[in-house]
């Protein structure tokens, strides 16, 4: 270390400074600048580490941890995956992470709350006193209430099967209810089981490259698909075209060929538009429809069910649909084991027909098709026009030009679906991506890639314990208590939540509606918040677990843009105090049952993931082949197609849909599809009591609650380019170059409406809360709309908690229909929310 | 003589007469001190300390040095003015002149160390000089400038001296010889001297007008500027002392001279006003490159100091001096000087904070400030530079020194140019 | 602690070392790079990873992304109403023709033979004349003790002494190892691309020559080593 100025100037020199000028230069050797650098190389370090960045985000970009003295230097791309095309992956938010190992919010040992809940006020604690007192709550909550009145909440299990799959071990061991992200998180995109049966579906990213025709829907790549957003690139260079659907101009707008001005809340009535002209064009692949959906499948007027085998023939095949055969002018049964038609059928698409039950009965019968053509009819370019303020012709043209143009990709955001009816927006592109037959294709597709949910091995020997079941309650019952409408099979706890235990989560900021979801955490008696930072949610806990961050400990990840599996793998020691996740398991378990402990935490990371690659390595599973030798040497890509396009079975071999969505059972998920084909029709109960059985348009909920007159702006929270949720809110890299205020993007116009100047406090409220933050006015925002993107902490408003004060946790009764925990639950509709908004009140400015 | 026979009260009288510059001398010795302080806590922490950061890289020492640079104009002028043309009016004024100036180059060599991130690399400037840089020729025409008046002083109170029998005459006598000699070296130095200002000036001027990175400042006009604004505030700085002096009767002249001079003043700052006119016509031309920062100095946030420089730092001087009557007034021709020094400060003020003040490439989020920010941006388009009191103190410090260096030169050598003998 | 150093270089994972490699170069290079303002999405990845390659203080950015626009990562009105919003990384352009080089009284800004415009820490003596020659504004001065988010210095090379200036060095200490700078490895999109500007078959001439790249203030007569790629036009619907 060079001797520094001032220990020079105490050295007496001091007054003779300039002087002593001549001898100085001395001092600043061995300099690492200057005629040095000729030779000059890089500082040497004990090691470099290859891990992967994991907080809750869709990148998980392998990163190389540069260790020196044994602390990280540097965290930098490995850029080493065998399909080069991937590299480098990463962001400047995964490369700045170091401010966060070692900056000053980094929780450094155990606490215990000593102030009130929220003041943030905590004395330090030993582990042992912590995990003691953990264990004692627990049991006694457990044994006075029950073990499922604990909710055990933590985040997208995608970016860690291990460590966060410690909590779903726990949770089955000591039967805890186990809280949901991807329903929670708004990201499980509705339409897609609706639709597909599926949990969601995506191409891998390098895929984009292949496609001709790109339409990005309520989805913002250019900032939060930043490893990955290149491919849209690639295939803009090799002349695709690129159309955005954004009310806002964002940075992928910037990008595009067209960037339609859309108002928010209305995309479902411009993909039904869409169709719409695609079929007045004649441009529909129609057989593509009887092929592979419910389009030919007739329905019975007088029921609004499918007509089965069972009605015809008095049988039991419930599970034999029927179609109407204008060859044979008859009504054929066709069952579910396969898709098509069979041999020399015509399957009729329209009209109505009548058939004589075994009973006798006459009925009318038409084919589904006939009834989404009918709802699809009324959805001229004009009719839109009036809801999504797109003009006529712009839907005219953008038709066209995407169904004349194969492949072509719909890429979906949180943007397009983050809304009450977002189900409706995806069941209308999923219609037009398949009347256009480009689904199961390279190139095309309709993909969805919001959230990092994917489970893509099988984690059941790690997540179910000697085969035990978990109980998971969707958390956004934990939030707001349970509805009339929940499904039966919510494994609700009788006694209703006593305790939680968060962790991999800043819960009480980034879920809705926190002010009623702090009302739920008074009632409780006890919460337990694993972090490593000092978050908002930290400073409500009883009991704060300083967890590692994932460049201290072991874990397994993959995610949906990429088909890698790869390694957190420790690049130092935990700093300060902090421990793993599996270890903070296995010393609670054992607390409160040695003996459950001794027969399943006593196990490594090493046996973890060892027991997940065994159970995915028969043929054709997706380990397949796969070692944890391997893995430690760098990414290695699942057992999957290449490219990986979801549907390939299907639409090449005919097999029923849908394909699995792990974890779940096939079974499960099946039951989403009775027809076992993409269904535009759906003939659940309440989908006919909401008049819902086919795509159609909703207004907004929110415009229920909060009349439009009165409350007239649309609160959009995007997710900010410069934070992965909350997480990098307090990163001073980036501080420095965002401003590190929570600022409202909000037009000129209304802004001038209501006397706000650039950077001046504005209070933006509704009925459910209010907060103050700074104005940022741009021509970029739509008028009418106010951006305020989620994840600030707390302390960057002047006031409020945060953007989720105002934000709705109202439940969609269509997402109870059926449960399958992150596949068919419901879905938090974070945009659709209204709110006022004003110059802020003297004083907290 | 011995102590003894001097009456007691004739050295209390004598020391109560000397009071004032006894106190005069502690207060400039007390400054200095506190400036030296200043500068020591810039050096221990950085400039850091200073109201300068990347935007605004040049502030209140580049300032003060180009402003002393200008100052020490008026010396040569009036000296080799006075033998070149014969002006033998100046002669009274002449030593002082050359005093003034010499001392105002000094400080401005001393303003360039503070300015410096590491001042105890000053020799690296000797060690190493890179001759493309106008800093470099900058530094030496400074130098030899400074020897050069230094030289100018001694050659005009040599004689004096010699006969006083002060060893500061080096052992030159009084002889025939010795005054012929003297003679033709004043002759001789004229010669240089003049262009040797003209040289320092110019170059001074490049140092700013060669910047093709800044609008504001890359013009040819720059170097007869930069000549004119010196010739004002130097002939006025002369003026002031002079008078200043004959107050404090140490100096014998007649107020035609005053007169004079004054009229000189008025003729340059006509001049300057020509120049400054000129060049707002070319760069100011609607759409020519510099148009934005002529437009901030016209109307924008500079345009109050603009103004001022022009209406009231020029423009009243001008009057005051047009006006005959006035002229014949030494009140008011001081006074006009004055305000005239003043003008020019700004002006220098209003060259650096235009030239520097805002980013050369005007797209958000500007250049990095180059100091931690806390919270918040640390990029910025535009500084609002201010000087720290440090910088003021390291000022104050630098000027206290000049003034002692000034006073104690006029208490040891003879100012009064004897009467042609 | 006690574990032997070694050059982060050669501690590289094999596929990640190949990634990083310069390839082929002429004889006697002249280091460029080339900047697509397509590609680019202004994520300031290339940016970060200057300050943690470079151990570069708070408060100061070798790299740095503008916004062609209104304001950080807003759009612009442009002619017909329509917004536009382009993103311009701006580093050292490392100019054959370098107004700092000519300024500077010391020498301590210099050219080094493969084109690089160099730093002396030793020399400068900090009297910030090269940040008014430089017409990028991409030369920043230490005015104080560096200040770091971490309580320990990191990076790949010793911070610099306080009242010099620095600027981007084009990661000179990872040429040395024949590795390109860390920005263009890092940035997600490929839109930097580093190469010899002597070697007319090298990509970076490759790119100027297809897309017509240009150099940024070209009337200042700096010549710049790095060049940027403009936006494509865009193909309306
Ligand atoms: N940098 C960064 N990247 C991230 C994340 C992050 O927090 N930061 N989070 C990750 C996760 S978990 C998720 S879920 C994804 C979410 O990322 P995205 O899927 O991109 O979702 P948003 O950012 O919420 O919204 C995207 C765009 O939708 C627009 N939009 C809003 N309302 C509407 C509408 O009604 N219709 C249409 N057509 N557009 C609308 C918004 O203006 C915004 O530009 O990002 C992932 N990637
Ligand atoms: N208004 C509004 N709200 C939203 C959204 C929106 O669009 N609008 N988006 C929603 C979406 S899509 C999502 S996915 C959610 C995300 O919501 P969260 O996932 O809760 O948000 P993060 O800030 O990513 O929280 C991750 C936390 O985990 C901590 N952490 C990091 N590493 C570890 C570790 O190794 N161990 C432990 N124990 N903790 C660790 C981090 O410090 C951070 O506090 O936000 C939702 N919130
Ligand atoms: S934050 Fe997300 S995108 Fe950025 S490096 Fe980490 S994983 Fe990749
Ligand atoms: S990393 Fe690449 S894309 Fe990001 S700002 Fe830098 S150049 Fe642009
Ligand atoms: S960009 Fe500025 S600093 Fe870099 S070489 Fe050119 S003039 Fe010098
Ligand atoms: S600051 Fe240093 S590098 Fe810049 S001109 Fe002065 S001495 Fe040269
Ligand atoms: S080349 Fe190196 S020093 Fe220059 S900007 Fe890129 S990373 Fe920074
Ligand atoms: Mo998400």
């Amino acid at each position: 270390m060079p001797l520094d100025r001032r220990t020079f100037l105490k050295g007496s020199a001091a007054v003779a400074g300039a002087v002593a000028g001549t001898a100085l230069p001395v001092i600043d050797r061995p300099v690492r600048a200057g005629r040095d650098y000729d030779v000059a190389k890089s500082l040497p370090v004990d090691r470099v580490v290859r891990t992967t960045c994991s907080p809750n985000c869709t990148g998980s970009c392998g990163q190389l941890a540069f260790v020196r003295d044994g602390i990280i230097v540097k965290i930098q791309q490995a850029a080493d995956y065998p399909d080069t095309v991937y590299n480098p992956r990463g962001c400047m938010k995964g490369l700045s992470y170091i401010n966060h190992i070692y900056g000053e919010d980094r929780i450094m040992t155990p606490l215990i709350r000593t102030g009130e809940r929220g003041s943030g006020e905590f004395r330090e604690a030993t582990w042992d006193e912590v995990l003691d007192r953990v264990a004692s709550e627990f049991r006694r909550i457990g044994e006075a209430y029950g073990w499922d009145s604990i909710h055990v909440f933590g985040q997208v299990p995608g970016s860690g099967y291990i460590q966060k799959g410690a909590n779903y071990r726990a949770s089955a061991l000591l039967g805890m209810t186990h809280g949901t992200s991807f329903d929670f998180n708004g990201d499980l995109p509705m339409g897609m089981p609706i639709t597909f049966g599926v949990q969601n579906s995506d191409h891998e990213a390098k895929d984009w490259a292949n496609s001709r025709f790109l339409l990005v829907v309520g989805a913002n790549p250019v900032e939060t698909r930043i490893p990955d957003v290149h491919f849209l690139f690639d295939a803009v260079e090799r002349g695709a075209r690129m159309v955005v659907i954004d009310p806002v101009f964002s940075g992928t707008a910037s990008k595009a060929d067209a960037h339609i001005r859309i108002r928010p809340g209305t995309d479902a009535a411009l993909g039904l538009a869409l169709v719409h002209q695609i079929l007045v064009d004649g441009l529909a692949d129609l057989d593509f429809m009887r092929t592979y959906t419910d389009a030919s499948l007739l329905v019975r007027t007088d029921t609004g069910r499918r007509l089965r085998q069972a009605d015809l023939l008095g049988d039991d095949a419930e599970d034999r649909f029927v179609v109407w055969d204008e060859a044979a002018r008859a009504p054929i049964t066709i069952g579910t084991e396969k898709l098509g038609m069979p041999p020399g059928v015509v399957a009729a698409l329209d009209g109505t027909f009548e058939v004589t039950l075994h009973d006798g009965t006459q009925v009318t019968v038409t084919p589904g098709f006939a009834l989404v053509r009918a709802e699809v009819g009324r959805w001229t370019p004009e009719a839109a026009e009036a809801v999504t303020e797109i003009p006529a012709e712009t839907i005219v043209r953008l038709a066209r030009a995407y169904a004349s143009e194969k492949p072509a990709a719909i890429f979906m955001g949180g943007g397009a679906f983050h809304w009450y009816h977002g189900d409706l927006v995806g069941r209308a592109f999923g219609l037009l991506a398949t009347i256009t037959g480009n689904i199961g294709r390279s190139g095309g597709g309709f993909s969805v890639y919001v959230g990092q949910y994917k489970v893509r091995v099988i984690v059941a020997p790690w997540w179910n314990p000697g085969g035990r079941k978990l109980k998971v309650v969707p958390s956004i019952y934990f939030l707001r208590g349970r509805t009339e409408t929940m499904h039966p099979a919510v494994p609700y706890p009788e006694a209703g939540f006593k305790a939680l235990f968060c962790s991999f989560s800043n819960m009480f900021i980034q879920s809705p509606d926190i002010n009623r979801l702090h009302e739920t955490l008074r009632e409780l008696e006890f919460i337990v918040v694993a972090d490593n930072q000092m978050t908002d949610t930290v400073a409500w806990a009883d009991v704060v677990l300083p967890a590692t961050t994932w460049y201290e400990k072991l874990d397994l990840t993959a995610t949906p843009l990429h088909p890698f599996l790869q390694l957190q793998q420790a690049a130092i020691p935990p700093v300060g105090e902090s421990r793993s996740e599996l270890e903070m398991w296995r010393e609670i378990v054992r607390r409160i049952d040695p003996g459950l402990a001794a027969e399943y935490f006593d196990v490594t990371e090493d046996d973890a993931i060892r027991m997940i690659l065994e159970a995915g390595a028969d043929p054709g599973g997706p380990t397949e082949g796969i070692t944890l030798e391997q893995l430690r040497e760098g990414p290695v890509r699942l057992n999957v197609p290449d490219p990986d396009i979801p549907f390939l079975r299907q639409i090449r071999d005919l097999e029923p849909f849908p394909p699995r969505s792990l974890p779940a059972s096939l079974e499960a998920t099946a039951a989403f599809l009775p027809t076992r084909r993409i269904e535009f029709y759906k003939e659940e109960d309440r989908f006919r009591e909401l008049g819902e059985t086919v795509p159609t348009y909703r207004d907004a909920y929110d415009d229920r609650v909060h009349d439009p007159a009165e409350w007239p702006f649309v609160l959009l929270s995007s997710h900010s380019k410069w934070r992965i949720h909350s997480t990098y809110s307090n990163n001073p890299w980036l501080a420095e170059i965002h401003g590190g205020r929570a600022t409202v993007l909000i037009h000129p116009a209304d802004a001038a409406e209501r006397g706000i100047g650039e950077g001046d406090p504005i209070e933006m409220f509704n009925t459910r809360g209010s907060l103050v933050a700074l104005a940022q006015l741009s021509d970029a925002a739509r008028p009418g709309t106010a951006t305020l993107a989620e994840g600030w902490w707390t302390r960057y408003f002047r006031s409020g908690k945060g953007v989720n004060e105002l934000t709705s946790s109202v439940v969609n009764p269509i997402h109870e229909v059926h449960f399958v925990p992150n596949m068919w639950a419901p879905s938090t509709g974070w945009k659709d929310c209204r709110v006022q908004i004003r110059r802020a009140p003297e004083g907290v400015s | 003589m011995s102590a003894t026979t001097i009456p007691a009260g004739a050295i209390r009288a004598r020391l109560t007469a000397r009071r004032p510059l006894v106190l005069w001398i502690g207060f400039l010795v007390l400054v200095m001190a506190a400036g030296g302080a200043a500068f020591l806590y810039q050096y221990a922490n950085g400039l850091v300390v200073t109201g300068m950061r990347n935007t605004v890289m040049w502030g209140q020492y580049i300032l003060f040095f180009m402003f002393f640079v200008g100052l020490s104009a008026g010396g040569l002028i009036v000296a080799s003015a006075g033998r070149l043309f014969g002006v033998r009016l100046f002669k009274p004024i002449t030593r002082l002149a050359v005093l003034a100036a010499t001392v105002a180059v000094l400080l401005a060599a001393i303003f360039i160390l503070p300015d410096l991130g590491r001042p105890e690399r000053l020799l690296h400037i000797f060690l190493y000089p890179n001759f493309t840089s106008p800093m470099i020729w900058d530094i030496m025409i400074v130098i030899a400038y400074m020897a050069m008046s230094a030289f100018y002083v001694w050659l005009y109170v040599r004689a004096d001296l010699a006969r006083r029998g002060s060893w500061l005459a080096f052992g030159t006598g009084t002889s025939a010889r010795a005054l012929a000699r003297e003679e033709r070296l004043k002759s001789a130095m004229a010669w240089v001297a003049l262009p040797a200002a003209i040289l320092l000036h110019s170059i001074t001027a490049w140092i700013f007008g060669l910047q093709i990175s800044r609008g504001f400042w890359y013009s040819g006009i720059m170097a007869p500027m930069f000549i004119t604004s010196a010739l004002v505030s130097g002939l006025a700085l002369v003026i002031l002392l002079a008078l200043v002096m004959r107050r404090l009767g140490r100096l014998r002249f007649g107020d035609e001279l005053v007169a004079f001079l004054g009229g000189l003043l008025g003729i340059f700052i006509a001049v300057l006003f020509f120049l400054t006119a000129a060049e707002f016509l070319t760069a100011a031309y609607p759409g020519a490159p510099k148009a934005a920062a002529f437009e901030r100095l016209l109307v924008g946030i500079y345009a109050p100091l603009f103004w001022f420089e022009v209406a009231i730092g020029l423009g009243v001087p001008f009057v005051i001096l047009a006006i005959r009557p006035l002229r014949l007034n030494p009140v008011w021709v001081a006074a006009a000087a004055a305000i005239a020094i003043l003008g020019i400060f700004v002006h220098r003020l209003n060259l650096i904070l235009n030239g520097l003040s805002y980013a050369t490439i005007q797209y958000p989020p500007g250049v990095s400030v180059g100091v931690d920010q806390g919270l918040g941006s640390s990029f910025a388009l535009s500084h609002w530079y201010i000087p720290t009191a440090v910088e003021w103190l390291v000022v104050a410090g630098v000027l206290a020194f000049g003034a002692l260096v000034f006073t104690v030169s006029v208490l040891i050598l003879p100012m009064q140019e004897p009467a042609d003998h | 602690m006690s574990e032997p150093k070694v050059s982060p270089i050669d501690a590289l994972p094999a596929a990640s070392r190949s990634y990083g490699e310069i390839g082929p170069r002429s004889a006697s290079p002249h280091w460029g790079m080339v900047v697509d303002q397509e590609r680019c999405i202004g994520c300031w990845s290339c940016a970060v990873i200057c300050k943690s390659e470079n151990d570069v203080p708070l408060g100061t950015w070798w790299n740095r992304i503008l916004t062609q626009g209104d304001e950080l990562d807003q759009p612009m009105e442009v002619r017909g109403g329509a917004l536009e919003m382009d993103w311009m990384p701006l580093a050292c352009q490392h100019c054959e023709n370098a107004p700092c080089v000519k300024v500077c009284p010391v020498g301590a800004t210099y050219y080094r033979d493969d084109g690089l415009v160099m730093q002396d820490n030793d020399r400068c003596i900090g009297c910030r004349y090269c940040m008014i020659a430089c017409p990028y504004g991409v030369r920043t001065f230490n005015w104080g003790e560096p200040v770091r988010p971490t309580p320990h210095s990191t990076g790949m090379i010793e911070v610099r002494p306080v009242g010099t200036v620095e600027k981007c060095t084009m990661c000179v200490h990872r040429l040395a190892e024949d590795q390109v700078p860390s920005c263009v490895w890092s940035c997600p999109t490929g839109a930097r691309v580093f190469g010899d500007l002597n070697d007319p078959a090298s990509r970076v001439n490759e790119l100027i020559r297809e897309r017509e790249g240009y150099e940024l203030l070209k009337e200042a007569g700096t010549k710049p080593s790095v060049h940027y790629l403009p936006p494509r036009r865009k193909n309306e619907l």
